[in-house]
Formats: structure tokens, C-alpha cells, sequence
């Protein structure tokens, strides 16, 4: 870490005024965006521990005169038919994004081992093959992939899900991963190499740890990817008992009484486990995002 | 510890060639240094010895055993890092005990081995540290000690004062030279730096474009290098290498500038020019060898002083002689200023003469 030089005193008036315009400017964006970002969240909470009747109200109500949890009970009651359906959602949601994010790193964490330390026919036209899929908009592939699917008997399973939420998590996996590992030094694996342990104990005893923020990383994202997924979810899916979150709560929802406290509640807690992913690895993940940026 | 033989060791990648026919044997207990310019295959060399890289043909043998297809693990060898490879997740004590985990020994005799080695390298202190937390010379001595608590029969070492600073370098210079005799250890140890070499090593193999150029002890390459290459590589500053022409008239053998200045040739020197193919020769001196006058003297020829560098002990005086860089040393108390007019005088004894064209040194027989 550098420290920022003391400004010669000659100058020193001059420019902290000008370091202040900008720092304000800066502040009033942050709060902007702050704003832009929180408010929506916040409305959200708000409307969800509503009653159903207050929610609809104009002018709103800024501050429910009678906040109520029923909207939460409801959704969290398996005896009750809504919370049957969420509860099913929410368990079709954690089964595909968890079985995306494991084959995504079991494939990708050798992928990008191989990709950064071995030289091999075709490497590099394989490196930017695996980005191809990306260079196109995912709705690109969604007939094709659906007939596809059709003819594998895919259709209506999670398994079609997971392999199309691959494709599109496993190219970026690859390469933030290889990024972590140009960034260990081979010397690490050599020395570990004649210390005794074999090229896999090199890998597994010394280059897994040091890359665990990387693998922590791309599981995030691979599962935030998948978590949110709604597009492919809809086309692939259409039993009710299959669905999963994003789908379900709009499908649900919109096809009865458009019961916004219910639907408020139920997109806060589908927003719940990304946030506590992001709370418990953020460190993790800025840490990945910025290895290599400076020489420790 | 063991010997290791080098035997017509090639590595090509794909047309180039990192390592030619390189062949060279490390006596048990011997301090090799394989010194060079980069790109200039000793590091290849040493990973070869390693078993990092896949040998293209030759034999390497460590003991008597050979060892072209082992794995590094089954080598016994040890190696210490440029950069160190400490093990950044690991903490001092853990780095020691690695290679001994690897070898599936009991944990008590770790315990015993690791702190053995960080009381020899007087680190005991510091073992409970992650290497991050070491100074440049620390880590050195947790790479360092890593290496020695395994009891190789082979220590490498690539390049491994070069991450530190001038001071702490000379200060492990010795350090590692004490720690070879200590232990009767046998080292290959690879550096660019020939002053290095010819400091810690028993012999010394210089390199340049994959070949070997000569291997012999520090004072043998310095007294008679076998080329011209090895001449001006080893020694500081460099030898002074200025291309003449041989005729021979009278029975007095002269070498020509074409500058027009003459230099009568000694009778051993003017044999070994005699004997060359070719009457393109290069003459070879070193700063110390060459005599400066600031009046003309019989014998002595006339140059400018180009630059004047006094550095406390000695005074180097740069000239240009046939369009070759001069150095030669004086006493400081001898001021020379630039463009000053002087004379150098050549010590017959001690200078080099070398083939034009082959680069390779006269011989007398």
C-alpha cells in the first residue's frame, strides 16, 4: 500500500480546494447512487409488511400505520397452500443454483489450471472458444437450446437448467480462475514438487489454498447468476412444482389477485441468501477481484 | 551428498536450442556456480537437473544412479528459489516441516528437524511468522533452511541473492559459502553475477547461448579463459579486448593497429600468434595488467583518457584503443583528466591473446 505525499505547502491551499470540489461532487454521486440502489430495496420491505389493503392506497403510506409479519407467516407455512408453492420455489432455486455452482467449480478450477500452466494443441483457440458463447445475447440461444433440450429429454427437469446456467457461468469461472493462477507463481509448485509431493499434491496442497478467494469468487457468481436466472427458467419449465423462484413468484402471483405484500415478502427473501453469500465471502470477493493489482 | 554428472545434456524447444552438449561432472561436496548472461541456459540447465522440465537427450546422473525420468520428488535434491517459493499460507515452522510431511515422517522428528534448522539459521524466533512477515534475508534463510532440514544429496540454488539488496547480498554471500563448509554440501548454484561465482564457488561453469565455455576454478578462468567470451564475462571491469593484426618481419613477430601503432610481441606471445590460422588477433588485458605513463615511453602506445573514474581505492581510466574500450587501473593518487594525452604499456606476461576468428585463445603449444 502507498501512502499519498503531503503536498508542498505552496500549494497546499490551492489545491485541497480543488480536492474538495471533486470530493463533494463525489459524495453527491455516491448518495445518488445510493439512493438509486437502496430505495427500491427499501420500498420493497416496507410494502411487504403491509396489509394487503394499505399497500394499494394513494397516497401511499410512507410508514404502514399497522405493520404486519402475516404476509412472511403466510409464505413460511407449509400447512398453507401459498407457502407450499414458495417454500417448493425456494427449494427448486437452492437445488439448481447449488448443483450449478458445484459442477461450475469442479469443471472450472482444472479448466483454468490447465489454461494457465500447461502448453497444449490448440490452447489458445480453446481459451477464446470458451468466451464465444458470451459474445452473443443469452436469448440468442434459447430456442435452439430449448430444442436441444427437447431432444435429449431435458425439458421439464432441473438438469436443463443447470447445464444451460454452465454455459454461461463456466466461461467467466475460467477465466477469472486463471487469472488467480498467472498470479502464483510456478515457483511455489516447483519448490513443493521437489519438497516431495507430486504434481497433484503440488496442486491440491498449495495452489488450492492459495486460490480459495478465486474459487469462493466464481462460486458466487455462479450461483448469483443461477439464483436469478428467469428467462431460461420460464421457457424450460412449465410443471408448477418445478419452477423456480424468479418464475414462480411472478407466475404465481400475477395469476391470482395481485397480492403485492405477499410478493414484496417473497422477493425480500429470495433476495435473502444472495445477500448473506455476498455478507459472509464479500472479502473474498473484492480480494479476488483485485489480486494481482499490486505487489504485496 | 552425492556427485551429479552431466552428460551431453541437450533441451531444445521446438528449433532452439536452451542447452547444447552441455557435460560437466559436480564432485561430492563441491560448490559448482553455472554463471552467465540471461537467456543464457543455466537456469534450464538446473531445472533440468531438477527434473522441472523434461530432458530433450543426455544423462544426468546424481550418485550413480540416473535420473533423467524421475520425478523432482525422487530426486533427493533440494532447491532454493529466486524468488524464494516460501509457501505464502504456510507459517515459517510449517514451510520447514513441508518436505518432511512429504516424506512421511514422524511428527516429533519434524519437531526435532525444524527446530534444528532454525537454530542453525537463527530463526527460532521466527517460526511462527507467515513469510510475508520476514524482511528479503528472513525469507532468504526460511528458503534457505527448507531446503537444508530434508539432508539432500544436492542443494540447487537459482540465483538466490539476487532479490536482495547490495548489502544483505554480500552478507548471505558468505553466509552460503560458510553453510557449504560447513555441511561439505554439494551445490550447483546459478547466478549471472560472476563476481559470485568466483567469490563462493570451488569451480565455476560459465554459459553463454546454451554452451559450455569453460569449467574450471575461479582462478584458472580468471588467469586463462578459454575465448574471448569467457574474457570479458568474467572479472570487473571487463578485460579489455582490442582487435589487431599479426605480420612477422626480422623474426620479430608485431601485432598492427589499424590505427597505425605497432606492438612488438615477447617470444612466448609471438609464438603463440605464429602458431594461429589466422593474422586477425585479439589482444587481452585486463585494468590491473596495463601500465599508464603520462609521458611516452619505449613500447608503450599513445591514447586519449576518454573518462576518469575514481572510485576511493583505484582510479579507472578509460581509452579508446582500435576502436576498443581500454580499462586500466592507477593509483588515485595519479590524477589523469579526460582527454588528457597517455601512454599504456602492456604486460607481456599477463596479457591475452586470442584467434579473431574463432574467438578461441592462443595457445603456445
Amino acid at each position: 500500500m502507498s501512502t499519498i505525499a503531503e503536498p508542498a505547502p505552496r500549494s497546499q491551499a490551492r489545491r485541497r480546494m480543488r480536492v474538495d470540489g471533486w470530493r463533494w461532487g463525489g459524495r453527491i454521486f455516491l448518495v445518488f447512487m445510493l439512493l438509486y440502489t437502496a430505495l427500491p430495496m427499501i420500498w420493497m420491505l416496507l410494502t411487504s409488511i403491509k396489509s394487503g389493503f394499505a399497500a394499494m392506497q394513494f397516497p401511499p403510506q410512507w410508514w404502514p400505520d399497522e405493520p404486519t409479519l402475516a404476509s412472511y407467516q403466510k409464505l413460511l407455512d407449509p400447512q398453507n397452500s401459498v407457502g407450499q408453492d414458495f417454500l417448493r420455489f425456494f427449494w427448486n432455486s437452492l437445488f439448481v443454483s447449488t448443483a450449478t455452482t458445484i459442477l461450475s467449480v469442479i469443471v472450472a478450477v482444472p479448466a483454468a489450471y490447465a489454461f494457465s500452466r500447461f502448453t497444449f494443441p490448440g490452447r489458445n483457440f480453446l481459451f477464446f472458444a470458451v468466451l464465444l458463447r458470451n459474445m452473443f445475447p443469452a436469448v440468442i440461444f434459447l430456442v435452439p437450446l430449448f430444442i436441444l433440450m427437447r431432444a435429449i429429454g431435458l425439458v421439464n427437469t432441473h438438469g436443463s437448467l443447470v447445464l444451460t446456467y454452465l454455459t454461461f457461468g463456466l466461461p467467466l469461472a475460467i477465466w477469472l480462475l486463471k487469472g488467480f493462477y498467472d498470479n502464483i507463481p510456478i515457483q511455489l509448485e516447483q519448490a513443493a514438487r521437489i519438497d516431495g509431493a507430486t504434481r497433484f499434491q503440488a496442486f491440491i496442497l498449495i495452489v488450492m489454498p492459495l486460490s480459495a478467494p478465486g474459487i469462493i469468487a466464481t462460486a458466487i457468481y455462479s450461483f448469483i447468476g443461477a439464483w436469478n436466472e428467469y428467462i431460461y427458467a420460464y421457457t424450460f419449465l412449465s410443471k408448477n412444482d418445478q419452477l423456480t423462484l424468479p418464475v414462480g413468484i411472478q407466475r404465481f402471483f400475477s395469476e391470482n389477485t395481485t397480492d403485492f405484500p405477499g410478493l414484496m415478502a417473497a422477493s425480500f427473501m429470495m433476495s435473502v441468501p444472495v445477500v448473506v453469500l455476498f455478507l459472509v465471502l464479500q472479502r473474498y470477493f473484492v480480494r479476488a477481484l483485485t489480486e494481482g493489482a499490486v505487489k504485496h | 551428498m552425492a556427485h551429479v554428472v552431466l552428460k551431453d545434456l541437450v533441451k531444445t524447444y521446438g528449433s532452439f536450442k536452451a542447452v547444447n552438449d552441455v557435460s560437466l561432472k559436480v564432485n561430492d561436496g563441491e560448490f559448482v556456480a553455472l554463471v552467465g548472461p540471461s537467456g543464457c541456459g543455466k537456469t534450464t540447465t538446473l531445472n533440468l537437473v531438477a527434473g522441472l522440465i523434461p530432458i530433450t537427450s543426455g544423462d544426468i546422473f546424481i550418485g550413480d544412479r540416473v535420473v533423467n525420468d524421475l520425478d523432482p520428488k525422487d530426486r533427493d535434491i533440494a532447491m532454493v528459489f529466486q524468488n524464494y517459493a516460501l509457501y505464502p499460507q504456510k507459517s515459517v515452522y510449517m514451510n520447514l516441516a513441508f518436505p518432511l510431511q512429504m516424506r512421511k515422517l514422524p511428527k516429533q522428528e519434524i519437531d526435532k528437524k525444524v527446530r534444528e534448522a532454525a537454530r542453525v539459521l537463527d530463526m527460532t524466533q521466527l517460526l511462527e511468522r507467515k513469510p510475508r512477515e520476514l524482511s528479503g534475508g528472513q525469507q532468504q534463510r526460511v528458503a534457505l533452511g527448507r531446503a537444508l532440514v530434508r539432508d539432500p544429496a544436492v542443494f540447487l540454488m537459482d540465483e538466490p541473492l539476487s532479490n536482495l539488496d547490495a548489502k544483505l547480498r554480500v552478507q548471505m554471500r558468505s553466509e552460503i559459502k560458510r553453510f557449504h563448509q560447513d555441511l561439505k554440501a554439494t551445490i550447483i548454484y546459478v547466478t549471472h553475477d560472476q563476481l559470485e561465482a568466483v567469490t563462493m564457488a570451488d569451480r565455476m561453469a560459465v554459459m553463454n547461448g546454451g554452451y559450455l565455455q569453460q569449467y574450471d576454478s575461479p582462478a584458472q578462468v580468471f588467469a586463462h579463459p578459454a575465448n574471448m567470451f569467457v574474457a570479458s564475462f568474467v572479472g570487473s571491469p571487463a578485460m579489455s579486448l582490442i582487435p589487431l593484426e599479426a605480420s612477422t618481419a626480422n623474426g620479430d613477430t608485431v601485432l598492427t593497429s589499424a590505427e597505425g601503432w605497432t606492438l612488438q610481441l615477447s617470444q612466448p606471445n609471438a609464438r603463440k600468434v605464429q602458431r594461429a590460422t589466422t593474422k586477425k588477433v585479439v589482444l587481452g588485458a585486463r585494468h590491473s595488467t596495463i601500465k599508464l605513463h603520462k609521458s611516452a615511453v619505449p613500447g608503450a602506445i599513445p591514447a586519449k583518457a576518454y573518462t576518469v573514474e575514481p572510485t576511493g581505492d583505484v582510479t579507472f581510466v578509460q581509452a579508446f584503443l582500435s576502436g576498443a574500450i581500454v580499462n586500466v587501473s592507477v593509483p588515485p593518487n595519479i590524477a589523469v583528466a579526460p582527454d588528457e594525452q597517455i601512454w599504456l604499456e602492456f604486460d607481456q606476461e599477463r596479457m591475452h591473446l586470442f584467434d579473431g576468428e574463432t574467438e578461441m585463445a592462443l595457445k603456445a603449444n
